[in-house]
């Protein structure tokens, strides 16, 4: 049985059926990315001014990106060429080309997903931000590149109901305590739970064992209502227990896992808790930038940022340095006899600003200055990495941030607002379709001799093909160049 | 080629068969045939699943304060239940959501698309497989991992999804997020096995689209297309258009949960008392969007395969042509362009302005046009028929008044005023289930009966095709027509104790004078003080029906797989005396289908032309005079049988 | 197309010509988004900006679909089927916005502020 237009188009439409079945998945691709387009229009033109998050826009905010994101659009359009020229060697009948090209194709591929690593991988671990209570936000960097509260635990409470509690895993590896069961089943036997694997095949033991008495108190409950008891014992299994270790054991919680925490206890949010004595949890934070967007312009020089950074040279140089940016606005609206806009004030001149802690802030004074100022201009970003090259000696400076004050915290990954989310989001989805893309060419490329030998023109229309799904990856990474870096 | 020659068949099978071990022929299978059936099999399953979930929860409807029967013991399920036997919110809401999950996405489009589609399309239009063959089994197998995954779902510890079908954000973002690993939970995996699916019906979708385009026969010109062909291509167009944008959204809220993003999230969102930890700044209209965007099409995902296999089967049984062929074509590509710009109509009560909730009242007035003109040419194509009421006839004709009554209801709905009042209460469920259960699934049921003798060789039993037929229209409309009324009075849709807390607070309102109902009441004359609590029970109508709709599909499931075996064999490859194309293929098709390179010669529907011997001229007759007389089958099947 | 007797350094030298063109829109969208001169209006991405940025990008998504994904070599089957994709995602980006440009909570706060500014003028 043969498939007919395999190879050759058919008369009426003039496709053979791979390409009319790219051409239909490339809709529904449109379709994929309009989505998100329109997800990405949506969320934008949502936002409320001085409630929401602001959109993150410009040379100032992504620095060194921009380059990496224009590098990236030329490497995608250099790799399209190099399918289509491929495409034409087979049509020629030039094997040696036809890899040639191939391989400069992949190679461009190879190259895309490395400087999206490099770009994934500083904004993941070396961009870090805390928006505190009055909406103040700090960017930065944590002090040991995690977040925890510091917790010394005495005892831990689990409900044998759901799934293994998630208070084992904030203990750091090796140092499992002895714990021995105090209240709940195995109490009277004084059972020992010397590792987290025992822990785990105690609790589902447990659970199961729970889980079976509750069915058998149900079906006694059930019968005694059927048979029409006055007052039947209603049901109790209980089903906590309580694990109380030997001595104090360190537990560094993962505050997104934690619901509630005081100086004596830390309720995880599947319910299991431990007590014992709070070492401490604040935030050691290295601050880079003050952004203060959300925080109306009367009340920024109260605002608790300040007080939480609790340096006064900081402080001067922030608004020293603001008032240098609204100059800048005052010189393009003035002349034309406009007001400058509310949204102006708060959205876009605060947006990032560097202060310097300590010591080195009198000695550095000057310069910064300088460089302030000269922000203020739109200016080549050259300069972004020398400065960032800047920060890493000067902001050796820690500061605790006490966790009551924060509001919201993370890295510059997809929680941290709606355009990193996007972000994130679109471009992992496209470097997906490059992956994909890529697999698919080199399989072309590698194993395409036999087909080649047999029916060159069955490979030339594969090459097309194929082409066609890369060239649409080069085309959405057209739109998404300036839509998430420039604009 | 004579079409009716069984004996050269069993021959040429001979020579066709290749000898394939048992899992590549029936298990990994490319065969267009052999995929069609595991779709069929599985979704038939997943059919059932979903009927059982419903009739757990009409139980918690009807008899809100008495434990569940027979289910209370199993181990797995009083987890879920409260002390003394009853349903609890919880399961209400896994089932509630699991239900309509199950049945949409596992049951009833993969029957109707997957199924039928995959078996017929490509025998309608003369083409040896599929455009993809291994794409095609790769579609299936996506299916079947996802379904699994949405049963697998049940026995987390979090239980399946709980959010609804639709899965609002920002509910669903934030159901069940306090379990430690937040992937292994039922909402996560919900969007995960729906990732999977939409992956399987756009890979389905490109494989039809090409199929019909570039596969079709010598002579199969578009206006030659049987109308299944028609719709399975617009079917095919829905999803491949639709299906994305959810597809995003469910990416979207699966980032929501597991990444931690907000793009569902508004900045200040509290649950359970305590701040959502999140930046914010998200839409959960958006969501709603994004997959009503899908969701609209997907409604005529669900009947259009189901409305051309009924016309299929009228013109066949009626031995006339299809009344109004091209208009049927035209207007079927119309509903389908107009089924992407009308979604917003599902949102009325979101809060839209006028502008644009006037736009989408009428871009959905207006899609009722085409639908009228496709039941209305069914129905005049049945007038003046010497009608042959078979089986397959009967859910046919049944189709047309249960999706008129489906689609008129809607109307009410079109329009926002009446649809604030209506919105979210039992009146929608019965809309839409007049459309896709009496609707569509008898379509199917009737598909299933017509396209038997094809599969197997053997005719199903007539008698237990009535014994299937006659309750199962009698409990849908038991079902589904006093849904109307309780909606109209106001029950909403989600009260899993069946309206107690209504049924309280409605007795209150009558019961004190002076208030302003019971004064409308009283003036109106119309509904009397104890009117809410007779609406009450209706839903022990409403679920005794259900119940005994469920006892009366066991003569199907018999009749489905004892026919197999002791069924009547057909004494020639067209039993029903048709003219499309797949009926000229050998009994069961091998792989490859035809024999020969087929051709088609004519129209779709020549029954009963003019001046032919024979009532019907086949597509693949070049010259009628050949046909053979009425071959037995066709002949029992003139008398109305039992 | 004619297989053997096809001119293909012909269609080399398109393709290096659009490759040039790509290269040189790219380099104005970088531009358009950083240099004073081309960045329009007041600092900061502004509808003119939105309005240049968005056609440039458009010009070179169809370069790349003219001529380096053939479509200038296609007939109708396929021009028919982009046209309902983009018509649909069109439609996709524009109704959602719409109908969250025009929430009923609008009419009512201006409904209200009338309301106000007549008492105001009682």
């Amino acid at each position: 049985m043969e498939i007919p237009h395999e190879v050759t188009p058919r008369r009426d439409t003039g496709l053979y059926n791979a390409k009319l079945g790219v051409w239909l998945f490339l809709a529904s691709e449109v379709m994929l990315f309009g989505g998100l387009f329109s997800a990405y229009i949506f969320l934008r033109v949502g936002i409320q001014d001085g409630v929401d998050n602001p959109w993150p826009w410009g040379l100032n905010v992504h620095k060194d990106f921009v380059w990496l994101g224009f590098i990236n659009t030329l490497v995608l359009i250099a790799s399209s060429v190099g399918v289509v020229f491929a495409w034409v060697a087979l049509k020629e009948r030039n094997w040696k080309l036809y890899q040639v090209y191939m391989y400069a194709v992949i190679g461009c591929a190879v190259i895309f997903m490395c400087l999206k690593g490099i770009e994934y991988n500083s904004k993941l671990n070396h961009h870090f931000g805390i928006k505190l209570k009055d909406n103040s936000v700090m960017e930065g960097e944590l002090v040991n590149k995690t977040d925890r509260i510091r917790f010394e635990g005495a005892t831990a409470s689990v409900s044998l109901q759901g799934a293994v509690p998630v208070f084992i895993k904030s203990i750091p590896k090796g140092e499992f305590p002895i714990f021995k069961v105090t209240e709940g089943p195995g109490s009277e036997e004084g059972v020992e739970i010397h590792s987290d694997s025992e822990l785990k095949a105690w609790f589902h033991k447990e659970r199961r064992a729970i889980s079976a008495k509750l069915t058998e108190e149900r079906k006694r409950y059930r019968a005694e209502l059927a048979s029409g008891v006055a007052n039947p014992t209603p049901v109790s299994v209980s089903s906590s227990a309580k694990l109380t270790s030997s001595e104090p054991f360190v537990l560094n919680a993962n505050p997104r896992k934690v619901v509630l925490h005081s100086d004596s206890v830390v309720n995880f949010k599947d319910g299991s808790k431990v007590e014992g004595k709070l070492i401490s949890d604040d935030v050691e934070f290295i601050v880079h930038e003050v952004d203060l967007q959300l925080v109306l312009p009367q009340k920024q020089r109260e605002s608790i940022v300040w007080d939480v950074i609790n340096d006064e040279g900081a402080k001067q140089q922030f608004f020293e340095q603001q008032d240098a940016e609204y100059r800048h606005l005052r010189e393009y609206y003035e002349p034309r006899g406009e007001v400058i806009p509310e949204k102006m004030l708060r959205g876009h001149i605060l947006n990032l600003h560097d202060v310097h802690l300590g010591g080195h802030h009198g000695d550095d004074h000057g310069d910064d200055h300088h460089d302030a100022v000269h922000k203020s201009e739109p200016k080549p970003s050259a300069e972004g990495a020398h400065e960032e090259a800047a920060h890493e000696h000067e902001d050796d400076h820690s500061i605790s941030v006490p966790r009551d004050q924060i509001k919201f915290m993370g890295n510059h990954g997809p929680r941290y607002g709606n355009y990193y989310a996007i972000y994130f989001t679109m471009t992992a989805l496209h470097g997906l379709h490059v992956i994909g893309g890529a697999l698919v060419l080199l399989f072309f490329t590698v194993f395409g001799k036999k087909l080649y030998l047999k029916n060159p023109e069955h490979l030339a229309n594969r090459i097309e093909v194929g082409g066609l799904f890369w060239h649409f990856v080069d085309l959405i990474w057209i739109f998404l160049f300036p839509l998430m870096y420039l604009l | 080629m004579s079409a009716a020659t069984a004996e050269t068949h069993d021959q040429a099978q001979e020579e066709h068969h290749h000898v394939e071990p048992f899992w590549k022929k029936y298990i990994f299978s490319t065969d267009h045939k052999t995929i069609g059936i595991q779709y069929g099999f599985t979704s038939l399953v997943f059919l059932a699943f979903g009927f059982f979930l419903m009739m757990v929860m009409r139980w918690s409807i009807a008899y809100p304060d008495r434990a569940v029967p027979l289910l209370a013991d199993w181990p797995w399920f009083q987890a879920w239940l409260d002390d003394s036997g009853k349903v609890t919110g919880d399961l209400y809401n896994m089932f509630g959501a699991m239900h309509g999950t199950i049945m949409v996405f596992l049951g009833i489009v993969p029957l109707a698309f997957g199924a039928f589609g995959n078996y017929v399309t490509p025998l309608q239009i003369g083409a040896p497989d599929m455009a993809f063959p291994r794409l095609n089994m790769a579609s299936y197998w996506l299916y079947l991992l996802g379904g699994v995954l949405m049963f697998v779902s049940f026995f987390l510890p979090s239980g399946a999804a709980k959010a609804g079908w639709t899965n609002y954000s920002p509910l669903a973002t934030t159901t069940d997020i306090h379990y430690g690993d937040l992937f292994w939970t039922g909402q996560t995996q919900w969007l995960v096995a729906m990732a999977l699916l939409i992956t399987s019906s756009l890979l389905g979708a490109v494989n039809f689209i090409c199929t019909i385009i570039n596969l079709r026969c010598r002579g199969m010109s578009w206006m030659r297309l049987p109308f299944f062909v028609w719709a399975m291509l617009v079917t095919g167009f829905l999803l491949l258009l639709a299906f994305p944008p959810l597809e995003v959204a469910a990416i979207m809220q699966l980032m929501d949960r597991m990444a931690g993003t907000s793009f569902f999230v508004p900045t200040g969102l509290n649950v359970s008392g305590m701040s959502f930890d999140a930046a914010g700044g998200g839409s959960p209209l958006l969501y709603q969007h994004l997959f009503w965007f899908l969701a609209h099409p997907e409604v005529y995902v669900l009947i259009l395969p189901a409305l051309a296999i009924v016309a299929e089967i009228i013109p066949c049984n009626t031995r006339k042509p299809l009344w109004g062929y091209k208009t049927m074509v035209y207007a079927v590509m119309v509903l389908g362009f107009l089924a992407f710009i009308v979604w917003a109509h599902h949102m009325y009560i979101t809060g839209m302005g006028p502008a644009i909730s006037t736009f989408f009242q009428t871009t959905t007035v207006l899609i009722s046009v085409p639908s009228v003109i496709l039941i209305t040419s069914l129905l005049i194509s049945m007038w003046g028929g010497s009608i042959r009421f078979n089986v397959p006839m009967l859910f046919a004709t049944a189709f047309i008044p249960m999706f008129g009554i489906g689609g008129l209801t809607g109307l009410p709905l079109a329009f926002s005023l009446p649809d604030l009042h209506l919105h979210d209460t039992y009146y929608v469920i019965a809309h839409f289930h007049y459309v896709v259960a009496p609707g569509t699934i008898f379509g199917l049921f009737a598909g299933i009966y017509h396209w038997y003798p094809k599969l197997t060789g053997r005719m199903m039993s007539t008698r237990l095709g009535h014994l299937h037929f006659w309750p199962s229209l009698l409990f849908m409309n038991g079902i589904f027509a006093p849904m109307f009324i309780q909606g109209m009075a106001g029950f909403h849709r989600r009260a899993f104790d069946g309206g107690k807390a209504y049924e309280q607070i409605s007795t209150q309102i009558f019961a004190e004078p002076n208030t302003f109902l019971a004064n409308i009441a009283e003036i109106l004359n119309v509904i009397e003080p104890d009117a809410a609590l007779r609406m009450i029970d209706l839903n022990i109508v409403t679920s005794g029906s259900a119940w005994l709709l469920a006892v009366f599909q066991v003569p199907f499931i018999i009749n489905l797989f004892i026919s197999k075996f002791v069924g009547k064999k057909v004494s020639s490859d067209n039993p029903w005396d048709a003219t499309t194309l797949e009926w000229a293929t050998p009994t069961p098709p091998p792989h490859g289908n035809f024999l020969s390179e087929p051709v088609a010669y004519r129209g779709p529907y020549e029954y009963s032309v003019p001046g032919e011997a024979s009532d019907f001229c086949p597509q693949f007759e070049d010259d009628p005079s050949k046909i053979p007389a009425k071959s037995e089958a066709g002949k029992e099947g003139d008398k109305p049988a039992v | 197309m004619a297989e053997s007797t096809h001119d293909w350094g012909k269609h080399k030298k398109s393709y290096l010509i659009v490759f040039g063109a790509l290269c040189f829109c790219t380099c104005l969208t970088l531009a358009l988004g950083i240099f004073a001169p081309f960045d329009l209006g007041p600092p900061g991405p502004t509808p003119a900006d939105f309005v240049i940025g968005l056609a440039v990008a458009c010009f070179k998504a169809s370069l790349v679909g003219l001529i380096f994904m053939h479509l200038n070599h296609e007939r109708g089957l396929i021009y028919k089927l982009l046209v309902f994709t983009f018509l649909f995602s069109l439609g996709l980006m524009a109704l959602t916005l719409f109908a969250g440009a025009d929430p009923i909570l609008e009419q009512y706060d201006t409904l209200e502020s009338t309301k106000g500014k007549l008492m105001e003028k009682l």
